[in-house]
Formats: C-alpha cells, structure tokens, sequence
C-alpha cells in the first residue's frame, strides 16, 4: 500500500500554488508514483477548463502583431529529440535537481540532518534526515504542515509503513511517532513549515539541543 | 451546433448533478462555456503549428489564449504589463514547443494551462535563481500512450468539466480562489468571512470530490 500526498497537496502543485520545497517534495513522490502523475494531469485538465473558462481581458492594441513579429525571428522549430528520463531522486549520487545541500550534521544518537538550499523564501524549509534502522524519533508534532517522501529505506508510522516514494502530508493536527524500519538506513527528503513541537518526555529534554 | 451547445449548458446548470453526466453522455458536441473554438479545434491548431509552422493557426490560438493568460495572471495579482509580458511568453513557448504538445496526453487548454502556470513560477523564482523544476522531464519519461488514449483524453475533457458542476458554489469558489487566484487559505478566510478550518475543509472536500471523479481516467 503506497502512501501518497492529499489530493489537495497534488491538486495545488497542479496550480503552481506550492511553494518551492514543497513542490521539491511532490515532484521527488512523482518521480516515483504514476498514480499521482495521473492525478495531477487531471488538476492541471481543471486548471485547463478554468483557463478557457475564463473571463479574458484584451491584450493592448498591437499585441498579436508584435507576436507575429516575434514568430518571425524564432529559427524554425525542430522536433525535439526525446530528452532520456531524470529521475528527480538518484539515491547513488544523493543530488537533488543540482539543490546545494549542506553538511551531514549529528542531530541526535543515530540521526543525521542535511540542509537543501531552496533560496525561495517563504517558511518552509528543507532538509534530508537519515536514521539508523530501529530508531524511535521522538513524539513530536508540528507548528505548521510537514511534507515528507521516502528516498530509501522505511519508517513505520501511524500503522503504515512509509518506503521508497511514499509521502507523508502532515498538518499541525497529526501527532508523529514514527520508527525506522529494521533493516536499511533510511532516508527522506522533508519540507517543514514552522517548528517541530517534541510532546514527548524525552523530546522536551532534548528540544533545546536539536534544531529542526 | 453552437445553439446546441448552448442549449447543454442551460440543460447543464438545471439538472440535478447525478444526471450530467449523462447528459454529457448522450452529446458529443462541446459543452464549454466558450463555445467558439472546440477543444478538438483548439488541438489542432497547436498540431499545425508544429506540422507546418502555420501563421493562421498560430494567430487563432494567441487571440484565444493569450487575453486568457492574462485574465488568468491578474487574479493571480500579476500587475496588468508583467501578465501581458507573460502572456506574449507563454505563446511564444506554444509556437516553440507546439510538436511536443500530444493530444492524447493533454488537451490544448491544460497543456497551455500548464507553460502559464510553469512562466508564472519561473518569473516568480527567477530573481532568486535561474532554476525551476522540469515538470516536463518526468512526463517525457512515460511510456508511449496507448492507442484508445485519444478517447480518454477526450472523455477527461468532458469528466471534468462535468465534475466542475458537481461541486457546490462554495467548493467551486473556494477552489478558484486557492488554486487559480493562488489566495493563501486565511485571505479566502477574511474574504469570505469564513473560519479558517471551514475554508479548508472546503478545499479538502472539493478536491476529494474532483479525484473521485477524475481519478480513474488517469
């Protein structure tokens, strides 16, 4: 069973209405997910109507001459070699569509933090985590939304278990517990509005300590 | 056939929404609002700018489009010179990219849908870095479409626009406002004096709704 973004994330992404890491996120999940490329062609066929449904508002005079000036100056169109597919995740080479990322940076016993540089504004951060097999994060929940996809490896959560390509779309009403699954490093890609709030004992110790 | 279409849409809005769909069934001709070009008609304008570099085609599609574009834009608070910039742009990447463009992938208004929607962000992130993400790289990735895929693609054209009238004015205004305006969800809030939590269960709901109904053509 795949875990997928909410309809509303991809229905968003599909408008262009993410903001840059959370768009990173669901493109990383699209790499891997065909059902979800599917649902977002159908967003963007709503978006398509709403388009041609439209009020238009005229373009000012001279508007389509200038175009057809513009036309004239282009080289004639070729048709395009087919460009080979790019998987926007390469799990060997740990690059992200040319992202800088930072560091590998010790959060905690067992847990590893990386930055990805988005230079959009805008709240939301991105950041790769990668944990040993077996390790319990903290129960923690959120000040914002958090949208997370697998790269390798997996985590049980909330029942599920969250591999290679599954996404985990959390709100501030989700409360988090999960646990690395045996077997594999895992790791994902996470976009984080606002804050991590650790609810648990051994979280609010070491809340002061970890900065994600 | 344009009286006739008019006809499905007053038809359409008195119906109750379990009966559009077979409405929409037993009409094949097109039910858009616009009915001056058909979605078939505006696909094969883009497909003879690609076969054959036509002028006239190119010129149909930019009076369709481009006041389109721009009316799309401004909602989007694009001052009214950036969204006709933009809207130049975006044909201008029809004219380039019009042999890319497949019908039985997408139809004419969702694949410019998308370039718009692609120069949008572009134009929004190019001051910060010259980098966005190539939707286009993954799409070229899939396998060829299948032979009945033209009908589907067809059949989705009609689904949603049928699924359109399913929603309640509320979803549908909702769902205008956050995904086509790109309003944050607590403006819709303030604007339609709404709590917030309501204006977002109202979007879930909506987009719940357009998936059921669209999910399995996809």
């Amino acid at each position: 069973m795949r875990q997928h973004p909410k309809n509303e994330t991809l229905a968003a992404f599909a408008a262009g209405q993410l903001d840059e890491g959370r768009s990173l996120v669901v493109a990383t999940h699209l790499s891997m997910c065909a059902e979800c490329r599917g649902a977002v062609a159908a967003f963007e066929a709503v978006g398509g109507e709403m388009l041609n449904s439209i009020e238009p508002v005229a373009m000012s005079d001279g508007a389509a001459a200038r175009a057809m000036v513009a036309i004239d100056h282009e080289p004639s169109p070729v048709a395009p070699a087919k460009p080979a597919p790019r998987p926007v995740w390469q799990a060997e080479q740990e690059s992200l569509l040319g992202y800088d990322l930072g560091p590998w940076r010790w959060v905690a016993p067992g847990l590893h933090y990386r930055a990805v540089k988005t230079p959009e504004a805008g709240g939301t951060r991105v950041f790769m985590l990668k944990a040993v097999p077996g390790l319990k994060i903290p129960a923690h929940s959120h000040t914002g939304t958090e949208l997370t996809c697998v790269l390798k490896g997996a985590f049980i959560h909330d029942g599920g278990r969250y591999g290679p390509g599954d996404c985990d779309d959390a709100d501030q009403d989700d409360a988090h517990n999960p646990m690395i699954d045996d077997g594999e490093v895992c790791v994902c890609l996470v976009a984080m509005q606002g804050n991590v709030r650790l609810t648990g004992f051994f979280g609010r110790m070491i809340q002061p300590f970890i900065r994600i | 056939m344009q009286a006739q279409a008019q006809d499905i849409g007053l038809i359409k809005a008195a119906l109750p929404a379990g009966l559009l769909a077979k409405a929409d069934r037993l009409h094949d001709s097109p039910t858009q609002i616009d009915a001056v070009k058909s979605p078939a008609e505006l696909a094969r304008l883009i497909e003879a700018v690609a076969a054959r570099q036509d002028r006239a085609a190119f010129a149909a599609l930019f009076d369709h489009f481009a006041p389109r574009i721009k009316a799309f834009l401004m909602r989007g608070n694009t001052p009214a010179a950036a969204a006709e910039e933009l809207a130049q742009e975006a044909l201008l990447t029809v004219w380039r990219k019009a042999s890319q463009f497949d019908r039985q992938r997408a139809g004419a208004s969702s694949w410019i849908f998308a370039i718009a929607r692609n120069l949008r962000i572009d134009s929004a992130r190019r001051e910060m870095r010259g980098k966005v993400l190539d939707l286009e790289a993954n799409e070229d990735a899939e396998p060829p479409a299948p032979p009945d895929a033209e009908l589907l693609a067809s059949e989705r054209e009609q689904r949603v626009r049928a699924a359109l009238v399913h929603l309640t004015d509320e979803q549908l205004r909702v769902v205008r406002l956050s995904f086509f305006d790109g309003k944050a969800h607590g403006d819709i809030a303030a604007e339609l004096e709404l709590p917030l939590g309501t204006v977002k269960s109202r979007i879930r709901l909506a987009m719940n709704r357009l998936r059921d109904v669209l999910g399995d053509l996809t």
